[in-house]
């Protein structure tokens, strides 16, 4: 769906935003693309979208370059979430989502009372001007608009962004159901967690390289430190003890009462990326 | 594409409500007819008054216009402000009494007409060119002076503001990741605030010259109006997204309106001269509208073309810039 060999783009003479990068994304893949601010996710999408132009390398969508195909119909098979919930403030969320699904053919457009059922979002607002709306319910139209015209290829920026925890994971749901329908889905986002859960793989990028690419459990096998914790009760007082993963094959040997808990010590992605990249997220 | 481009102008058309623009230039209409019909067409000031201290009534023939005064004290306070004239014959010759206005040239037309009232038959009429009424003159004078003021300063503004209200909202940017034309875009906007400027034109023309006369001269106006509301649209749009918030476009207009328009009106409507007025291309779109309105030869066909190159020209910018906008961080 996304091949990506040898990106490279400068903005201006002395400030190049990406250093040569490469990856490719299948067809209904969810692709996570994490990366602290200024490190070029945001350049890569852009470019991915057809907003920037001016690269060098080849990057090529459905299976065509770029260069020359960003054309109507490029657009009419991409949904893209921004990072913030664009929308006129001063049209309610229906006018805003049928004034955007003009510009689409009939046969492509979702009935989008029912996707925005499928968002929670409240009924009571639907007519009300999005100026009066929280967030998290401009997020829900946002994420209304990426998919109501039912996109081959959806670029997510920051998809659970300004959700509660409920939210969050009706988005993950959702973003999982449009994965099922065969839908690839090429998510940027410092959330570890949305990362974690939702994508096949991921990709770190720090300065304009890619450090690594992988999926997330092979990420964090790779970069265990292969140690377990076991926390057990001897003689009325709790105590705990580390050992080796392999050491668990001959059963636990040490002297214990009853056992609490066993606990690997396997790093979460956020561990992973700052031992690749060297950086925190934010 | 067609569906597209309604779905852009209704929208377009309930930014333009919600910024009300369109009780901005109704007001707009509403004041300038007011002004034009209830104060400009009567503040013409009388010609000066002249005076006459004659007490041998050696002079007969003087003009009716000329008011007699019966000693000097009195000719002295009648023309002691400044603007009147006063003639004291009771020598020779006849002198004149005035307060200077500072101005010689100034002084010595007071001076001439004054004398020119003492023997009214002898200077020769002067030949009356046109069927223009002073009041009627007063009229197509104001009106497009206002017309070219709303275009050029208050359409300018209005799509401003709309444009800003867009872009404080980062709604630009989504029509960037959509199949729709930049072109279009920019076309909705232009076409929409074009019909306001001609709506209003043909209001203000009406409604100030009268039905026959606003009808005589409307298509020459019209076209005029076309020129230069897209050219101050296209202006508008590209300050607006180019510009990073509305405190520096406020600067800029501030800078266009006064330092741009003030000359332009100075010379065209005073007897002030400059030279380099000429290179001014408001100057010359201001003079369009004001020999549409006096019905007198607009422009050769350089102008039109210069025109045209021109709107074409700030398209590809504003399109331009556009582009860059839609590729911005949020």
């Amino acid at each position: 769906m996304i091949e990506v060999k040898d990106l490279i783009f400068s903005y201006g003479k002395d400030k190049q935003a990406l250093h040569g990068i490469d990856f490719t994304v299948g067809k209904g893949e969810i692709f996570g693309f994490l990366g602290p601010n200024g490190s070029g996710k945001s350049t890569t999408q852009k470019i991915l979208t057809g907003i920037l132009k001016g690269h060098n390398g080849h990057v090529s969508l459905f299976g065509k370059d770029i260069t020359n195909s960003y054309n109507k119909e490029f657009f009419k098979n991409i949904g893209v979430l921004f990072e913030y919930p664009y929308l006129y403030a001063n049209l309610s969320g229906l006018d805003n989502l049928n004034y955007f699904a003009s510009f689409y053919p009939k046969e492509q457009r979702q009935d989008i009372e029912v996707l925005l059922d499928r968002l929670a979002f409240k009924k009571d607002y639907i007519k009300k001007p999005v100026s009066s709306y929280s967030k998290g319910m401009r997020q829900r139209v946002s994420m209304a608009r990426a998919l109501m015209t039912s996109p081959k290829l959806l670029f997510l920026d920051e998809p659970t962004s300004g959700l509660d925890p409920a939210g969050a994971v009706l988005f993950r749901n959702i973003i999982e159901e449009e994965r099922k329908k065969g839908t690839t889905v090429f998510l940027t986002t410092h959330n570890m967690l949305d990362a974690d859960l939702l994508c096949d793989r991921v990709a770190f990028i720090v300065n304009g390289n890619i450090a690594v690419i992988d999926t997330p459990k092979n990420l964090k096998i790779q970069n265990s430190n292969q140690k377990i914790v076991i926390d057990y009760m001897l003689n009325g007082k709790r105590e705990n003890k580390i050992i080796e993963a392999s050491e668990l094959k001959q059963g636990i040997l040490f002297p214990h009462d009853e056992i609490i808990s066993i606990h690997s010590q396997e790093p979460s992605l956020e561990d992973v990326f700052i031992q690749y990249t060297g950086r925190g997220l934010s | 594409m067609e569906y597209s481009f309604l779905s852009l102008l209704k929208k377009d058309f309930k930014m333009m409500l919600s910024s009300k623009f369109l009780l901005l230039i109704i007001g707009s209409l509403v004041l300038y007819s007011l002004y034009i019909n209830l104060v400009y067409i009567k503040t013409d000031q009388a010609i000066y008054p002249v005076y006459l201290f004659d007490p041998a009534e050696s002079i007969e023939n003087a003009s009716s216009q000329i008011i007699r005064v019966d000693n000097m004290e009195e000719l002295q306070l009648r023309t002691s402000d400044g603007y009147a004239v006063g003639i004291d014959a009771t020598g020779a010759e006849p002198k004149i009494i005035m307060v200077a206005s500072g101005l010689d040239s100034s002084d010595q037309i007071r001076t001439a007409y004054a004398l020119s009232l003492l023997s009214p038959g002898q200077s020769t009429p002067a030949e009356v060119i046109g069927q223009n009424s002073k009041e009627m003159k007063s009229r197509r004078e104001i009106t497009s002076e206002f017309l070219f003021f709303e275009l050029a300063a208050v359409g300018f503004l209005g799509l401003a503001s709309t444009l800003f209200k867009e872009k404080h909202m980062g709604v630009i940017r989504i029509h960037g990741v959509m199949p729709i034309s930049k072109s279009l875009f920019i076309f909705s906007k232009l076409i929409l605030f074009l019909l306001a400027d001609l709506v209003f034109a043909f209001l203000l023309t009406v409604i100030n010259l009268g039905l026959a006369t606003g009808l005589s001269v409307l298509p020459a106006i019209l076209v005029q109006t076309v020129i230069l509301s897209i050219i101050m649209a296209l202006v508008g749009f590209f300050c607006a997204v180019w510009l990073p918030d509305f405190r520096q476009f406020s600067l800029l207009y501030l800078v266009l309106a006064i330092f741009i328009t003030t000359p332009v009106f100075l010379v065209g409507q005073t007897s002030i001269t400059w030279n380099w007025i000429n290179y001014h291309p408001m100057y010359h779109l201001f003079m369009a509208i004001k020999n549409a309105y006096f019905e007198m030869p607009i422009g050769e066909t350089v102008y039109y073309i210069v025109c045209v190159v021109f709107i074409v020209a700030l398209f590809l910018v504003a399109h331009k810039t556009l582009t860059r906008e839609m590729a911005k961080e949020g």
